[in-house]
């Protein structure tokens, strides 16, 4: 089961943003813009993601090392900020992967259940 | 968490800012792509992203630590506002300053005498073995009780035997001989106290055992200024009073004792011995997991075993051993006067709280718009305290830095000042240093007196009534007439306290006095001792050491100027032997024999040397000597106390019963009775004292003493006895076959000594009583000129209805010294019940002394009626037109 509309529309529960971050950028470094977008693709656009958020989101990231950054241009001839995802970044979204793996499987467990 | 986070803010929002113009671009980009018009893909962009600064606003402040950026707003705000104030931030910071200084000043000796760990390696297992009685217990020790207490090995590790000061040794060899203090240890003494060797070794179990050879340790100042640290000294000799002595090993700098060593020769004690002449301290080291009451239940059975072995009446009946830690024994009675110490300057402090409150509060009440219209512009209460806190902590940590340096500034000053024998600070305090406990000590007090004088003004200054305040007419407004209490209430604190601190002061002021004004019994000035140490073999019986006596006499006597000339074992007011005494046909009673009393050896000119009046009978004369019947010459006290009835002159003394071979002799006549003197200092009552020739000491005794204690050469003379010192060591060194003396001062620098503990503490609780009494003073002008200063219009309407200049100076005094009274009525009643913790520290004064009582408050409220007197002069100058005019 996939959280298909987070409570708020467009919110996106914090500690998932990083995740969906660092999963996107396994890919390849991207800036910001790309980075949305491929979240939003990915899902079918099931998940929007607030602009708001996102940029303090990758600034955290980058304050605890887990993803590095750089100037660069980008596909379209414009100057960008390529976010790139760093050994450390690798391990926690696997670790967090792991984490979201096992909750998603324990709530559909329970709702199994009840439907049953 | 990263401190990253925090870093560079300035420029990671510009970075920010420029990220999301390229987000904003590529949304257009591909807006534009979708077919929308470029004004309509910006727009739609822009749409989507919402507002940049928010963004921005949320990353800095996520990079933010909200408190510390508040905390640096309102630090900046209190330097602006107190800079603007220069006046009042100057007496401020100065005052605490005081009230810190003070408390740095006591604590960093505190820090240094009871907080300190010592430089032994894990001092809380070593311990001093005592004699326990019902008086209490005393250290020093026989040989028969080191021997049995050496073998309580399953409670001690290491047990060691060291003088108690020593004799002094002679070093000879050279052109000058030179006196050094030279201690006798045993073997065990230095793995004992854990003493680090930096070259050769210590002694060995043979070389402390009787005909172990001539050896030495020397201390690692010896080594330095003597053989300029060469290592290679070890195995070469030194002579010492004319005997080479083996260096067998170098202590290194590390290694402070108390008692400062130069050398060490081991003691070379014969364990079988039976003399029961106590002469040296013993301490040993507790077995690890071994506790105090385990090892004192353990030296009850010793000293059960010793009694077997050495009859009933070697202890006292209710006698026996104890330990006490060694730590404890070395502070012995410093740590109370130290805390009392730390009490009165924390009296200080408050006062200095009191006093600064006092002036926050008035500054208060003159920025009182300035609160409301913060207020009324929205500031929350608790925004206004934090800022006002600021200030004060701002003041109190400026204070608190500027007393650090006076405290230490200070302490150095008092230190220098002999302060009277307080252990452990070193030569005039060179050990009393800074470190990180004074520095948080002195931070702690800084924040804590910030807060304690700042919360109250602060709290008072939040509550303004906003529409009173604004007003022009604000001068009687709640805020004023609540201020007005709490001012006053902390006038009448400063009053109390400093009156008790005061009072204090007077106490000891009137102690030193009073021992200034006691007779001593024996002439003070104009009389200089030396020591001359008697140690080396040529002085082991008593004929030798006689001769020098007589020759040094004669010679002395020669050197122009001299009045006269005695010579004794010991030194009045420097400490002395007691001995036990059997009077000769005097039933014992229940004790092993009569009694114990001082016990001098002296030359028969002592008593005129000193100028002891002879009461009855006859002096010594110099035919007193080995070969003339033994006599006996008492003080006073001894015969009031022993012969309350019948006449001490027809009776015989037998002097040390049971105390072992070295005072094997037979008993004495008295021959004579001398006048008391306070040999204990002038705050002891005189003891009963027996005094004997040196020239009829047993040998054996002659040669303890000549090991323990040098002789002391006591002269009077009829001018400046400075001026003669070299004429007289020349003489003695020509009388005695060239030995040396040292420790030369004369009997009133003794005297000082002995009372530079009382002036010390006189000395300090007078400064803190001035301090808090110039406080007080400061502290009752400003609310009074305040009050005046708030009560123009009141003044005013007073003098035009017909009120005469000096109603209204009487007025304001009246009102003042009610304030006043109050203060001194309750600091009266707390320095009641306070000064009984003065009670050691009194001398022929009580502690409810009544002129001290009596003569303070007057003080007091002489001081507080001149700090009142300008503010009420100034009541009377109001000019009645101008103050109606300015309603």
């Amino acid at each position: 089961m996939v959280v298909k509309r987070p409570p708020e529309a467009g919110d996106i529960l914090q500690g998932t943003l990083d995740m969906l971050i660092l999963r996107t950028l396994v890919m390849g470094p991207a800036h910001g813009h790309t980075i949305a977008q491929v979240i939003e693709s990915t899902s079918e656009n099931a998940l929007e993601v607030e602009q708001g958020s996102l940029y303090p989101a990758l600034h955290r990231l980058e304050d605890r090392g887990l993803v590095s950054s750089e100037w660069g241009v980008s596909e379209n001839n414009r100057r960008a900020k390529f976010y790139q995802l760093t050994s450390k970044g690798r391990k926690e979204l696997s670790a967090a992967a792991g984490r979201w793996q096992r909750m998603t499987r324990a709530i559909g467990l329970i709702l199994g259940e009840s439907f049953e | 968490m990263s401190m990253r986070r925090f870093t560079n803010r300035t420029r990671k929002d510009q970075d920010l800012a420029e990220e999301i113009e390229s987000h904003l671009s590529h949304a257009q980009d591909a807006n534009a792509a979708r077919g929308l018009s470029p004004e309509e893909a910006r727009r739609q962009a822009h749409v989507r992203f919402g507002n940049p600064r928010a963004t921005r606003e949320r990353v800095w402040r996520y990079r933010s630590i909200p408190w510390l950026e508040d905390l640096w707003r309102d630090l900046r705000f209190a330097l602006r506002g107190l800079g603007k104030t220069p006046g009042f931030t100057i007496i401020a910071v100065l005052v605490i300053a005081v009230g810190i200084g003070v408390n740095t000043a006591v604590f960093s000796v505190i820090n240094t005498v009871l907080l300190k760990p010592h430089t032994y390696p894990d001092p809380q297992a070593l311990v001093e073995l005592r004699n326990t009685s019902a008086q209490g217990s005393f250290p020093g020790a026989n040989i028969p009780k080191f021997n049995l207490w050496r073998q309580q090995t399953n409670i001690f590790q290491h047990v060691a035997a060291y003088d108690f000061g020593g004799a002094g040794l002679n070093i000879t060899g050279g052109d000058h001989p030179e006196q050094v203090q030279g201690m006798h240890v045993s073997a065990d003494y230095f793995a004992l106290f854990g003493a680090p060797v930096v070259a050769g070794r210590t002694f060995t179990a043979a070389e402390d055992s009787p005909h172990g050879g001539h050896v030495a340790v020397l201390s690692y100042g010896l080594w330095k200024s003597r053989y300029a640290a060469n290592p290679n000294v070890v195995g070469s000799t030194i002579q010492l009073d004319g005997q080479p002595y083996l260096i067998v090993g170098v202590i290194g700098r590390g290694f402070v004792t108390d008692v400062p060593a130069d050398l060490w020769v081991p003691f070379q004690f014969d364990l079988n011995s039976q003399d029961m002449a106590h002469y040296f301290t013993v301490a040993a080291r507790l077995r690890p997991g071994v506790t105090l009451p385990q090892a004192n239940a353990q030296l009850r059975l010793a000293a059960d075993q010793y009694r077997r072995i050495y009859g009933k009446n070697s202890l006292p009946p209710d006698g026996g051993f104890g330990l006490a830690s060694l730590q404890e024994s070395m502070i012995g009675d410093t740590r109370f006067p130290l805390l009392v110490l730390l009490g009165a300057v924390g009296f200080v402090l408050l006062i200095a709280c009191a006093n600064v409150a006092n002036l926050l509060l008035a500054r208060a009440s003159s920025r009182k718009r300035e609160f409301a219209t913060r207020a009324a512009l929205g500031a929350g209460r608790g925004q206004i305290i934090r800022q006002l806190l600021t200030e004060s902590l701002t003041l109190s940590l400026a204070g608190g830095l500027l007393g650090l340096i006076l405290g230490f500034a200070g302490v150095r000053l008092l230190l220098g000042i002999n302060p009277g024998n307080i252990p452990r600070i070193g030569e005039d305090g060179a050990a009393v240093t800074l470190d990180s406990h004074i520095l948080l000590f002195t931070l702690g007090i800084s924040l804590l007196t910030g807060i304690l004088f700042g919360l109250l003004p602060a709290i008072s200054a939040s509550r303004p009534n906003l529409a009173a305040a604004l007003n022009e007419n604000a001068s009687r407004s709640g805020l004023e007439f609540r201020n007005g209490k709490l001012r006053s209430g902390l006038v009448i604190g400063e009053m109390a306290l400093t009156l008790v601190l005061v009072i204090g002061a007077a106490l000891l002021i009137r102690t030193f006095l009073k021992l200034q004004a006691v007779d001593t019994g024996f002439a003070m000035h104009n009389v200089i001792s030396m020591a001359m140490s008697m140690s080396g073999d040529r002085f082991q019986k008593t004929a030798p050491v006689a001769q020098v006596v007589r020759d040094g006499t004669d010679r002395v006597l020669a050197v122009p100027g001299v009045k006269d000339v005695g010579v004794s074992n010991c030194l009045p007011m420097a400490g002395g032997f007691s001995m036990t005494f059997d009077i000769v046909g005097r039933p014992k009673g229940n004790t092993p024999f009569t009694g114990g009393a001082g016990f001098y050896s002296i030359s028969w000119r002592y008593f005129n040397a000193l100028r002891i009046p002879l009461l009855r009978g006859r002096e010594f004369t110099q035919q007193d000597d080995g070969a003339a019947p033994g006599v006996i010459i008492i003080n006073q006290a001894f015969a009031r106390h022993y012969w309350p009835k019948g006449d001490p002159l027809n009776d015989r003394i037998q002097i040390g019963p049971g105390a072992g071979p070295a005072f094997a002799e037979g008993p004495r006549q008295v021959v004579g009775i001398v006048g008391d003197t306070h040999d204990g200092g002038p705050n002891r009552e005189p003891i009963p004292m027996m005094y004997i020739p040196l020239a009829q000491m047993p040998d054996l005794e002659t040669a303890l003493n000549s090991r323990v204690t040098p002789l002391w050469w006591i002269i009077r003379s009829d001018v400046d006895p400075h001026t003669l010192v070299a004429s007289i060591t020349a003489a003695l060194h020509d009388a005695s076959g060239g030995l040396p003396v040292a420790h030369i001062r004369t009997m009133d620098e003794i005297e000082a000594r002995n009372t530079a503990r009382q002036r010390f503490n006189m000395l300090l609780l007078t400064v803190f009583g001035s301090a808090g009494l110039l406080m007080a003073a400061i502290g009752i002008y400003g609310v009074m000129s305040y009050s005046v200063q708030q009560r123009t219009q009141e003044l005013g309407v007073r003098m035009a209805l017909g009120a005469q200049a000096s109603n209204l100076r009487n007025m304001v005094i009246r009102q003042g010294m009610a304030l006043t009274l109050i203060g001194v009525a309750l600091g009266a009643g707390g320095a009641f019940w306070l000064t009984r913790f003065l009670a050691s520290f009194l001398f022929g004064v009580k502690t409810v002394d009544p002129i001290a009582f009596v003569a303070t408050p007057v003080l007091l409220c002489v001081v507080a009626l001149l700090s009142i007197w300008i503010p009420a002069k100034r009541a009377t100058r109001v000019d009645p037109m101008t103050a109606l005019r300015s309603e």
